[in-house]
């Protein structure tokens, strides 16, 4: 004779039933818990949101180019700020057996002055009419064909009011050289706050003061089934005094510069890893109290036969039931604080991904606060009932 | 009736503590409980009456002597072990209910179930069946701080019925209820235990508990010092 058996419903839906209500049976205390879990999730979602917004800011341009590979002065460090390269290096590259075409492309600092006074840095972007490669994106007023008109430039409409532009036509200077709005982008934010001007190559190259032999850049595009890290071994091999990258890895680059180098990234995890710590601090004290306040009801179960596993799927399950719904608080928060950065500065990004670990965290968070009640419930006596 | 017992104790005895500071709570027990059996456990504070309880429901290993269960030795078994034996063969009344206040009571009836693994389906059934048995099927619904002290006991003696445990041990089950309703109470646990044939194992003060009894056993400074028929008229309280 068997002394045990087990059969039947190994998921224990009475363990769901007992963790919803000792939650909703509480209420002050689960609202208690679930704020503390929202304002984490918002903390969290928040720092994400500006550490993969600033990241893709910051490497905007790369990614917006249209090359496979980047030719760049040897040290270059980001792609806001760069060398110059010899012109003639174009045709050197272009010699390269599975290279389809080579396009200069300009980036520098150049000082922008307001039509009212005062200046503004901004970064002057110079790219080939003629490939497009490089050029502004998200038009929304004016062409980049109005590039051809003498002196054109186009600027995005979030910095608008930053370098006093008021409309089409407007004429400014840069570098003390006489500039003419022709079309706005927009959204093309910039990470150094100094924003992106466009403008074909030789009109940049004259308002960085560059001579027409030197360039920043050359984009590479390859021809097709060539392989990127042949070309890539050859360019290098042929071309001195240069660096040539793949586009994602000059990104990676270019994002950890100005994230890591800056510390603006160290910052934002640190917050992020503050919201983490304080949200597992409330559930665990908050389930904590909760199992405290029935160690009776536990002690009873045990008593009735339930081993540690069932007692622990109720705490577990608490853990669980709060995440889900503080998290979906939590993030209909953030998700509104992302809607209203889009016409912001600084633009907050949520893809897909980062929402599956802002979950995965919130729920780990979750489980970490059980623990203490887990270790408690797991010394517990089932003789307890009888006191 | 006298088949081989479900629960035996031979020479048990239960020491708290070690040395100077060690208490001896069982003195050498031999108990055996029987199918269809009532057995009522009287004896002072102290006696070790509680003592006894936890070691013959499984909670405490006995420091000496030996527990049989269906005529297993129960020596050696782990704690989860025992957890286990507990599940599958036990019911508990305890005398301050111990109902899960978050519940409605055909729920409190249904973690019974649920911890011996029933399919979900068959659950709420079972649990109205079971407290209809003790004439409170209409009250499933209610949530025991809705319920008196005799329908939360009966509730709890719902529960403890739940998955047909052999045995039962309840714990003082009258003595947060009048005199009336307590009666009432064992008697509704005599007549389960004697047709669903449970060995039904009542600790008590109360002397009106003696007239459902089967058989009287006295524990005095842990030792039973007196197994007895129970006297035909209950003695006044």
């Amino acid at each position: 004779m068997r002394l045990w058996r087990g059969s039947g419903d190994l998921l224990h839906p009475g363990t769901t039933l007992l963790a919803w209500r000792n939650l909703s049976h509480e209420r002050t205390r689960f609202i208690a818990t679930l704020v503390g879990i929202a304002f984490s999730v918002v903390l969290m979602g928040a720092q994400l949101g500006l550490l993969i917004g600033f990241a893709q800011t910051a490497s905007t341009l790369v990614e917006h180019a249209d090359a496979d590979l980047w030719v760049l002065p040897l040290g270059t460090s980001n792609s806001d700020i760069a060398g110059r390269i010899p012109i003639r290096r174009r045709y050197e590259a272009l010699a390269v057996p599975g290279v389809a075409s080579v396009d200069e492309y300009m980036v520098q600092f150049a000082f922008w002055r307001k039509p009212d006074g005062g200046s503004e840095s901004v970064i002057v972007t110079g790219y080939s009419l003629a490939s497009g490669r490089g050029g502004p994106w998200a038009m929304v007023e004016g062409t980049r064909a109005d590039l051809q008109i003498d002196d054109g430039v186009i600027i995005d409409r979030l910095y608008q009011d930053k370098l006093g532009v008021h409309g089409l036509g407007q004429v400014v200077e840069i570098n003390n050289q006489r500039v003419r709005v022709v079309g706005f982008t927009d959204g093309i934010r910039t990470f150094t706050q100094s924003p992106y001007i466009f403008t074909t190559h030789a009109r940049a190259q004259r308002l960085a003061r560059f001579s027409p032999e030197e360039t920043t850049y050359l984009l590479v595009k390859l021809a097709k089934g060539a392989d990127i890290d042949v070309v890539r071994r050859d360019l290098a091999a042929r071309l001195p005094w240069v660096e040539v990258l793949p586009s994602g890895e000059f990104a990676r680059r270019t994002q950890s510069y100005w994230l890591i180098t800056t510390g603006a990234g160290a910052a934002l995890l640190l917050a992020a890893a503050l919201g983490l710590l304080v949200g597992t601090v409330i559930v665990g004290q908050t389930l904590y109290a909760s199992t405290l306040d029935r160690l009776a009801e536990y002690a009873t179960l045990r008593a009735m036969g339930a081993d540690r596993s069932y007692l622990n799927r109720v705490i577990v399950k608490q853990a669980a039931l709060s995440a889900v719904i503080g998290y979906a608080i939590g993030l209909a928060v953030t998700l509104a604080m992302v809607a209203y950065t889009r016409t912001g500065n600084v633009a907050m990004a949520l893809p897909p991904w980062s929402l599956l670990l802002l979950a995965v965290l919130t729920l780990l968070m979750c489980l970490a606060g059980a623990l203490i009640s887990i270790r408690r419930i797991t010394r517990l006596d089932p003789t307890l009932v009888f006191q | 009736m006298k088949d081989a017992p479900l629960l035996r104790l031979e020479g048990v005895r239960l020491t708290y503590g070690h040395g100077a500071t060690a208490v001896e709570a069982l003195r050498g027990v031999d108990l055996a409980l029987h199918a269809q059996q009532v057995t009522l456990l009287l004896g002072p504070s102290g006696s070790g009456k509680t003592s006894l309880l936890q070691v013959m429901g499984c909670m405490l290993r006995p420091t000496h002597g030996e527990v049989f269960l269906h005529g297993r030795s129960l020596a050696g078994a782990s704690l989860e072990e025992l957890t286990r034996l507990r599940l599958a063969h036990f019911g508990f009344v305890f005398q301050h209910y111990n109902l899960f206040p978050t519940l409605k009571a055909w729920e409190n009836v249904a973690i019974a179930l649920d911890l011996r693994h029933w399919a979900r389906a068959k659950m709420r059934g079972e649990a109205t069946r079971l407290l209809a048995e003790l004439g409170i099927g209409e009250l499933g619904e209610r949530f025991p701080g809705e319920l008196s002290g005799g329908q939360k006991q009966r509730v709890a003696i719902a529960r403890a019925l739940a998955g047909e445990p052999r045995i039962l041990l309840a714990d003082e089950p009258t003595a947060a209820l009048d005199g009336k309703v307590g009666r009432e109470v064992v008697r509704v646990m005599q007549r389960l235990a004697h047709e669903q044939g449970c060995a039904l194992l009542i600790v008590s003060h109360d002397p009106r508990v003696e007239e459902f009894a089967d058989r009287v056993l006295h524990l005095e400074d842990g030792r039973l010092d007196r197994d007895r028929p129970p006297a035909r008229e209950p003695p006044c309280a």
